[in-house]
């Protein structure tokens, strides 16, 4: 006799699942991409009800954007930690997979930013290792897909999946960064802080944005580097860093937010940590907001660590996470 | 419930701590940081915050219940930091505590951080507990607190404008050319230096709108522009007075907040509740005016789960209710609430 408690957070579904010797006796569901948190344990409390003996449980491990999928596995581990009952871990493509009744297909769950956490099955096996790809890499596929939103992780499914994973799916992220095109890159010079400041105004509204005067002053210091970025004769964004004792301090690298995710962000950092180079810096540093998504890979991409964070340093709320690159 | 034995839990940021206490008494206080897992993964924050505390949360839970020689069925009630902190990194203790708790059917606490930070007063003495103003520094906050009641009514009446007071250090100190962390390497320096010897800006200290409140990159950009026109200048003199400048600014605002709401226990905790020339000019400062003077021992000051087992416990004590099933865990600032309904 045998009663798994069975749980997923890989999707915006929070799933459980009471399964008694191979007899379901409950399964419910919740749809918030964002209340992982606050929906499973109501969800359980409503099974336990039902049956509160527990031999296992059977956890969903991914893969899945990570902050709801770690909600189901760490109140999974610490159910059974608290019951002194095993815990096994299963694929959450699997159980999607489960409920497809056909030959050679494709199961996906949304790793957001136009990106999928996909595997490939036949004759009712997964043939592949979970993988990320772009939504037009698996469309390649011949075989059909079957999406979040389609179908999602079931509960009920997971207790007769085999298998035991201990660790979280974590499928990395490839870092893949288009070179910008059409743009020139120059030392800010006091032609430009005008539209400098009106972009930083722009960008940086009620988080105190410098003013054309400040820039100005920038400029004039001598520990202080500022570059811009042109695109056909328009400036489109714009750097900039100082010296502090042995560290060069990133102060600040913008770009005009309908050209994001070109490469000029990454062109300027670049370009930056040549120059502080050039001044046989020790180190450099940065802050960069946490939650950032854009930014974060980007420096860590480039050889930055995290040091240390800040809470509250852009406002209330607003965390910084302090980034270094040794340069020596 | 008169000594309850409680267990918390605090992940709000890069620390995995658990922390068991049976009323008032410290029984287990254990920490795990993540300092070493972000170098392994070379990644990023909070991210790696949040998988480490995955990774070691129920090594620290193991470690900390064999430390307090207690089973976890023992337990008569659980708590945890709901808020504030870094979203993913407070959901996974919340939802371990969740487990926990859901599986004992205990009852469990969302608690505020901040409180828990000046409740960790409360161990391993048996002082009454008087309402307090709170002093809280470290690299992440700076706030004035006022704690009419330790479990029911804790508000925030100051806080920082611009840098954390430890993060003031931090930059100094790099300015400085002194070792990261700032606080212990301007702290060990300033001793050879003359606290007089730069009188640099006290920010906001006669600004009606912000009694209470701090802001250090005016003292910050202070720093810097005296060092650019003295290069020369002794490096103790100017850590000495750049400490000197925040420990007035810290205990001025501290204790006329205790002056004027008319309260008579000042408590400091965070990271830089270390600091000695803070320690020594509190001492002086507080006889001078008649304050009681608390600061809880540094392993506790610093984030751990002690705290949150400290404030939990005295919410049991005091019979206040439980947090309903599926609390929210809150990124955001400030202290609307000491409990999570
Ligand atoms: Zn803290």
């Amino acid at each position: 006799m045998t009663t798994s408690l069975a749980i997923d957070t890989a999707t915006s579904r929070t799933t459980v699942a009471l399964v008694k010797n191979g007899e379901v006796l409950l399964e419910l569901h919740h749809d918030d991409p964002i209340a992982h948190g606050e929906v499973l344990p109501r969800l359980v409390s409503q099974l336990l009800e039902v049956e509160n003996e527990i031999d296992e449980v059977v956890i969903g491990m991914g893969p899945g954007p990570f902050t709801g999928l770690r909600v189901g596995i760490v109140f999974g581990q610490s159910f059974a930690f608290a019951r002194n009952i095993p815990w096994r871990g299963v694929c959450s493509l699997d159980s999607m997979a489960a409920q497809v009744d056909a030959e050679d297909f494709i199961v996906a769950i949304d790793a957001r930013r136009k990106e999928f956490f996909w595997a490939h099955y036949l004759r009712g096996e997964r043939v592949n290792e979970p993988q990320v790809a772009l939504r037009q890499v698996i469309e390649r596929f011949t075989s059909p897909i079957y999406k979040e939103g389609d179908i999602y992780p079931c509960a009920k499914f997971m207790p007769r999946i085999s298998g035991d994973i201990r660790e979280p799916i974590y499928v990395r992220r490839p870092d893949a960064y288009p070179a910008p095109v059409g743009v020139t890159f120059r030392p800010m010079n006091a032609m430009d802080v005008v539209i400098v400041a009106s972009l930083e105004k722009l960008i940086y509204a009620g988080e105190d944005p410098w003013s054309a005067a400040q820039f100005k002053e920038e400029l004039a210091s001598a520990d202080r580097h500022y570059l811009v970025a042109e695109k056909a004769g328009v400036v489109v964004g714009y750097c900039g860093v100082m010296i502090a004792g042995d560290v060069a301090d990133i102060l600040t690298i913008t770009v005009d937010p309908t050209l994001r995710r070109q490469g000029i962000g990454r062109e300027f950092l670049k370009r930056l940590i040549d120059w502080a180079r050039n001044k046989k810096v020790e180190a450099m540093m940065l802050e960069v907001r946490v939650g950032n998504e854009a930014a974060e890979p980007l420096y860590t991409s480039n050889g930055f660590y995290p040091l240390t964070t800040r809470k509250d340093y852009y406002g209330p709320g607003l965390t910084a996470l302090v980034m270094r690159k040794e340069l020596r | 419930m008169n000594q309850p034995l409680v267990l918390g839990i605090e992940t709000s940021c890069d620390e995995t701590a658990v922390g068991i206490v049976k009323g008032r008494t410290l029984l287990a206080n254990v920490i795990s940081s993540s300092v070493e897992e972000h170098a392994r993964f070379g990644g990023v924050v909070p991210e790696i915050a949040s998988r480490a505390h995955l990774e070691s949360i129920h090594s620290v839970l193991t470690r900390a219940l064999s430390e307090a020689k207690v089973s976890l069925t023992d337990i008569d009630a659980f708590g945890v930091t709901a808020g504030p902190g870094l979203i993913g990194a407070l959901l996974v203790g919340v939802s371990s505590a969740s487990g926990l708790s859901l599986a004992l059917d205990k009852p469990l606490y969302g608690v505020n951080h901040l409180s828990a930070h000046l409740a960790v007063d409360a161990l391993n003495s048996e002082h009454k507990l008087n309402p307090a103003i709170g002093l809280l520094v470290s690299g992440g906050h700076s706030s004035i607190l006022k704690v009419s009641h330790f479990a029911s009514d804790v508000i925030v009446i100051g806080s920082t404008l611009d840098d954390a007071a430890g993060e003031a250090f931090d930059k100094i100190a790099r300015i400085l050319k002194l070792d990261f962390p700032g606080g212990p390497a301007i702290d060990r320096i300033a001793k050879d230096g003359d606290a007089l010897a730069i009188d640099f800006p006290r920010g906001l200290t006669n600004d009606a709108d912000h009694r209470y409140d701090f802001s250090f990159s005016g003292l910050k950009t202070a720093v810097s522009r005296y060092l650019q026109k003295i290069p020369q200048a002794k490096v103790a003199d100017v850590a000495a007075s750049f400490q000197e400048a925040v420990v007035d600014v810290l205990l001025a605002k501290a204790l006329s907040a205790a002056k004027s709401e008319g309260i008579e226990t000042l408590i400091i905790a965070g990271g830089v509740a270390a600091n000695s020339r803070l320690r020594e000019v509190a001492a002086q400062r507080c006889g001078e005016a008649g304050i009681e003077l608390r600061i809880p021992p540094m392993a506790l000051c610093t984030d751990n789960g002690a705290m949150v087992a400290a404030l939990t416990s005295l919410a049991v004590s005091s019979g206040a209710p439980a947090s309903s099933l599926g609390l929210a865990a809150e990124s955001s600032s400030g202290l609307d609430r000491v409990f999570w309904p």
